[in-house]
């Protein structure tokens, strides 16, 4: 993986080109990388389920009970908006019930929603360092570091995305801001701050699980009660990121979605474009 | 009704017995079916041969239940349903539970590891106090059962099971006084003002039997939503029951408690 024909300092050095008859192909990908990628959907999964649970035995935002149904939890009643206006959920008039039905936990569990998130909470750090042995061996740090142009670059890149359908639906050329880096200012901005949110999660997790023995923890976050705050929104990011994620890697195509499996690019469609 | 509060000082030895005795998860598991109290589930727990005691796999159990019952008497659902614990069919120690139990032991290990019996929890001054949650939704006796209150320790090196009531309690001890914030394990937060006699002094009068390595804290009162007996415990180790901030507490908010050995005497400790 280190067998890089760039100088370190070239900020390209995790694409150095592999010749092989046939197909030019640029790695992209340490392997523990897209290990710790793929184990992290089932690992945060697990956590933000077993998380809502947890949530629900003493819910922070309340409203005054719901006249109907009695409800005080403002995440109930996201619950109840979706299950009433999402199709195919049958109409479940609580959400518990649905989170229930389909994934064995809700309400009233909180035993067994602690264990889960504890040994989630675990893989996940363990998972967590397995990314950044990845990170450091394959060097792929280099490319999350924040650049002084990413200001300006991001800005390019967000007029980009916002063009594009526009640009389709009337069909007009449409370029795509010159990249001369493995990802643009927006993908390096993005996959900088999940290993930091993930960093804040596992620091304010510790700060509410152990609110005695690390009370100092707590107080950098504002206190115990603060730091449940915190761990709760910090789980919004990763939501927030992953529905972008997961939609741009789509958009972007086949090669992108299987260079985090096999580690590679096929050179012979990105020329030019390395994060494309 | 049966107004005993109990403290077991349990055995924590053998940690590589994790499949011998699988009639105590079994027992657990029945219990859960068929909506029994958790008094009998102890009552049979302790009738257990002694391996099947020391069994640290059971007891991660015990702990697990412990919180689940917590939760399902205190969280009430928006609209409300009885899970059954995850557990409907088939409740044998599955290898999710034994994933789950293994990754609840590391976690003990861990804290084991962080705990430092020198670390202070912070103090608050009188006017940071904030209410606390009541959890108990009135589910609790007459507090003219309190006459009759004791508490009853096992598990000591005597082999004695020594009742010990309020008076005892009071006047044997130096009593602590110490502002401190309650964490419940349901996430909700407040400070109190609480005032007893250090676990430590308790555990240094009666000493626990040389292997214990956990004290099991069972309440009087709680009582079920038909009005039975349904005692929340909680187990701790006996570092954390012996640092200078674990109190057994009688006093809040500077009255005699209502409620003695109930979740808020028990549940906060550093």
């Amino acid at each position: 993986m280190s067998d890089s024909t760039l100088p370190a300092s070239e900020p390209n050095s995790t694409s150095t080109l592999l010749e092989e008859p046939g197909v030019l192909v640029a790695k992209k990908h340490h392997l523990l990388v897209r290990w710790s990628h793929w184990l992290n959907l089932p690992i945060l999964l697990g956590l933000i389920a077993s998380g809502i649970s947890i949530y629900w035995a003493s819910p922070v935002y309340q409203h005054k009970p719901d006249p109907n149904t009695g409800n005080v939890d403002v995440a109930a009643d996201i619950g109840i908006w979706m299950c009433s206006h999402a199709p195919g959920l049958h109409h479940y008039s609580s959400p518990p019930d649905w989170v229930y039905n389909h994934m064995s936990l809700g309400p009233g569990m909180l035993a067994l929603a602690l264990r889960l998130h504890w040994l989630c909470a675990y893989l996940f750090m363990l998972n967590g360092m397995v990314y950044l042995a990845g990170l450091f061996m394959g060097g792929g740090w280099r490319s999350l570091l924040p650049r002084r142009t990413d200001l300006f670059d991001a800005f390019m890149m967000f007029r980009y995305y916002l063009g594009v359908p526009f640009a389709k639906l009337i069909r007009r050329k449409w370029l795509h801001p010159r990249l001369n880096t493995k990802y643009n200012a927006l993908q390096r901005a993005a996959y900088f701050s999940i290993p930091v949110a993930g960093f804040l999660s596992v620091t304010t997790g510790w700060a509410i699980h152990k609110p005695m023995q690390l009370h100092w923890l707590a107080a950098l976050f504002g206190g115990y009660n603060a730091a449940r705050v915190w761990h709760f929104w910090i789980m919004w990011l990763y939501i927030l990121f992953v529905v972008p994620h997961v939609i741009l890697v789509f958009a972007d195509g086949w090669d992108t979605l299987r260079s985090m499996i096999v580690g590679c690019l096929n050179k012979s469609e990105a020329v030019g474009v390395h994060s494309e | 009704m049966n107004n005993r509060a109990k403290i077991d000082c349990v055995n924590h030895e053998s940690r590589t017995n994790e499949t011998a005795p699988s009639v105590a998860v079994e027992s657990v598991s029945v219990e859960k079916r068929q909506g029994l109290l958790k008094s009998d589930l102890f009552r049979e727990l302790r009738s257990l041969p002694g391996p099947a005691l020391s069994n640290p796999a059971r007891l991660s159990v015990v702990w697990g239940w412990c919180y689940g019952g917590a939760g399902r008497r205190w969280i009430s659902p928006a609209t409300g349903y009885a899970p059954s614990h995850g557990c409907a069919s088939n409740c044998e120690l599955s290898a999710k539970e034994w994933f789950l139990n293994r990754a609840l032991r590391i976690d003990d290990d861990v804290a084991e590891a962080l705990y430092s019996g020198n670390r202070r929890v912070p103090t608050y001054t009188k006017s940071q106090i904030t209410p606390l949650k009541n959890n108990y939704n009135g589910a609790t006796p007459d507090s003219a059962y309190i006459s009759g209150w004791n508490l009853t320790l096992d598990g000591l090196a005597s082999g004695l099971s020594i009742p010990l009531d309020l008076r005892i309690l009071n006047t044997r001890f130096s009593i602590h006084e110490q502002i401190t914030r309650l964490v419940c394990v349901e996430g909700w937060s407040a400070i109190a003002w609480w005032a007893g006699l250090r676990f430590d002094d308790l555990l240094r009068a009666y000493p626990p039997m040389s292997q214990a390595k956990w004290a099991r804290v069972e309440s009087s009162v709680n009582l079920d939503d038909s009005g039975n007996p349904d005692p929340y415990f909680v187990s701790i180790d006996l570092a954390t029951a012996r640092h200078p901030q674990t109190l057994l507490a009688t006093h809040f908010n500077g009255q005699p408690l209502l409620w003695i050995m109930e979740h808020h005497s028990v549940c906060w400790f550093p």
